[in-house]
């Protein structure tokens, strides 16, 4: 994957959590679960979306709080469940 | 759901399911849901035709041996067995609650262990989330799960009550804390140091086997952990807890059909004199509202089972709508289906007496009305914010 691939994915995901919660900006490191922003529908809500969109089944094993906590983090995590070797 | 607006967004697949389960509800479970509910049990037999017809494990795939089928078909069946007996589709309800949790969070041994039983009605699953002192609030959850020397059990300490199904569940699928983190694991119900306890004198709901759990150095193997520690109440609990209220929602729409079935014919065959009771302006608005409401919540749930179906992430919004309403019109259209039979909506020879005591339950169970408030409530509010910015 290219770094538009990582631009796009994270500008989507960036999409919906602007649309999903109420906060004005989120920068690529904040992290969503310490600010106290979100709960566990909100959780589910990424995870059911992160997996529509882009065509991956979250497991037991990817239950991790490193893969979610953060914009970078959720990107990060998409490119590595797509194969991309620097995910 | 219902016939007249609801089949026109149904395939012919899904029409004919539901024709097929509201024929299995007219002649296996109304005739006999008040001796159920007089006797506070349901027999065998009856789970038996369940697990037959493969009703138990609907929506697993058929690699583990269920039917397959799509979320408005088990939303259907929900409410073609609602119709007929709440307390037995609860037995639906939790074993969706056990098997999708399985499905989704499980190790590929646990699926491949425990699904095909599940799916077959070979075994019957419960919820053990709730305690004494948790219900709403689950962040106060106290059951407590060690790991001994070798790290290879977890030893459960701890109560657990009004539990669904709990005393003829052969696996409880339990919530607890282990090393300050939420956690979720397999019992079965053969568990040394696991003692049930019979819930009898239910206000409704009453053949659905409510019990508690008390747990007393009960091991079970580590092996039987259901996700990760620290995600049981923000991952793995929401998908039984999502299920249980697709299934909730579509149950109390199939009550609220049976309150209205049973209204509008009363109303068109008792007699007043030289009038019917449908003749009466006062009966008439309380069947409008009924009928509406009714109509309201078949699209409401067949939103929220579509959304299902296609994955989107607004599900849990939509289902938590359509949950929030029926629930709520169903108690209204008991009440009403009640007042509209007047003393002999009273008896227990009347359906409408049962639908009453029910459907209050149905405001409580999978998130109490005002949880449903809370939630829902924010969510406009944000969405009201997000638009003004």
């Amino acid at each position: 994957m290219s770094t538009a691939d990582e631009k796009g994915i994270k500008e989507t995901v960036r999409g919906f959590i602007l649309s999903s919660i109420s906060i004005a900006k989120l920068d690529d490191d904040d992290n969503l679960f310490e600010s106290g922003i979100v709960n566990s529908l909100f959780a589910v809500q990424l995870m059911t979306f992160i997996e529509k969109t882009f065509a991956i089944e979250v497991g037991m094993d990817d239950l991790d709080i490193e893969n979610f906590k953060s914009l970078n983090a959720t990107t990060a995590f998409v490119l590595q469940k797509n194969g991309h070797p620097n995910g | 759901m219902d016939k007249s607006r609801g089949q026109q967004l149904l395939t012919e697949a899904q029409k004919g399911r539901h024709e097929e389960f509201k024929s299995f509800a007219r002649l296996e479970i109304e005739p006999f849901a008040e001796q159920w509910d007089r006797e506070q049990r349901l027999p065998e037999s009856v789970l038996a035709k369940l697990a037959k017809r493969g009703y138990l494990g609907c929506s697993l795939p058929r690699e583990y041996d269920g039917q397959g089928w799509d979320t408005v078909t088990f939303g259907l069946l929900n409410e073609a067995l609602g119709r007929g007996s709440s307390a037995l589709t609860d037995v639906v309800t939790v074993q969706a609650m056990v098997s999708m949790v399985l499905l989704k969070w499980g190790t590929t041994e646990q699926k491949r262990k425990w699904l095909p039983p599940l799916a077959k009605g070979e075994m019957i699953g419960a919820f053990a989330l709730t305690e004494p002192d948790a219900g709403s609030a689950l962040q106060s959850l106290s059951t407590g799960f060690t790991k001994n020397s070798e790290g290879h059990a977890l030893l459960l300490n701890g109560n657990k009550k009004w539990i669904s199904c709990a005393q003829f569940a052969e696996v409880f699928l339990v919530f607890g804390i282990l090393d300050q983190r939420s956690a979720a694991c397999l019992v079965p119900r053969d568990t040394p140091g696991l003692h049930i306890e019979p819930i009898s004198d239910l206000m409704g709901f009453r053949a659905a086997g409510l019990a508690q759990l008390h747990f007393h150095d009960m091991e079970v193997p580590t092996a039987n952990l259901v996700g990760k520690p620290g995600f049981a109440l923000s991952h793995v609990a929401p998908v039984g807890l999502h299920y249980g209220r697709i299934s909730a929602a579509c149950s109390a729409l199939g009550l609220l059909r049976g309150c209205f079935e049973e209204s509008i014919t009363y109303a068109a065959t008792r007699n007043i004199g030289d009038k019917t009771v449908g003749d009466l302006g006062m009966i008439r608005s309380l069947l409008a509202r009924m009928g509406t409401d009714l109509r309201a919540g078949s699209l409401l749930c067949h939103n929220a089972c579509c959304a299902e179906d296609d994955h989107l992430p607004d599900v849990f919004e939509k289902t938590l709508m359509a949950k929030y309403f029926t629930s709520r019109a169903a108690v209204g259209a008991a009440s009403d289906a009640v007042q509209i039979r007047g003393a002999s909506g009273c008896h227990g020879s009347s359906p409408v007496s049962r639908y009453y005591r029910d459907a209050k339950i149905m405001e409580i169970i999978e998130g109490t009305t005002q949880i449903h408030e809370d939630v829902l409530g924010k969510i406009f509010v944000d969405q009201a914010g997000r638009i003004a910015k």
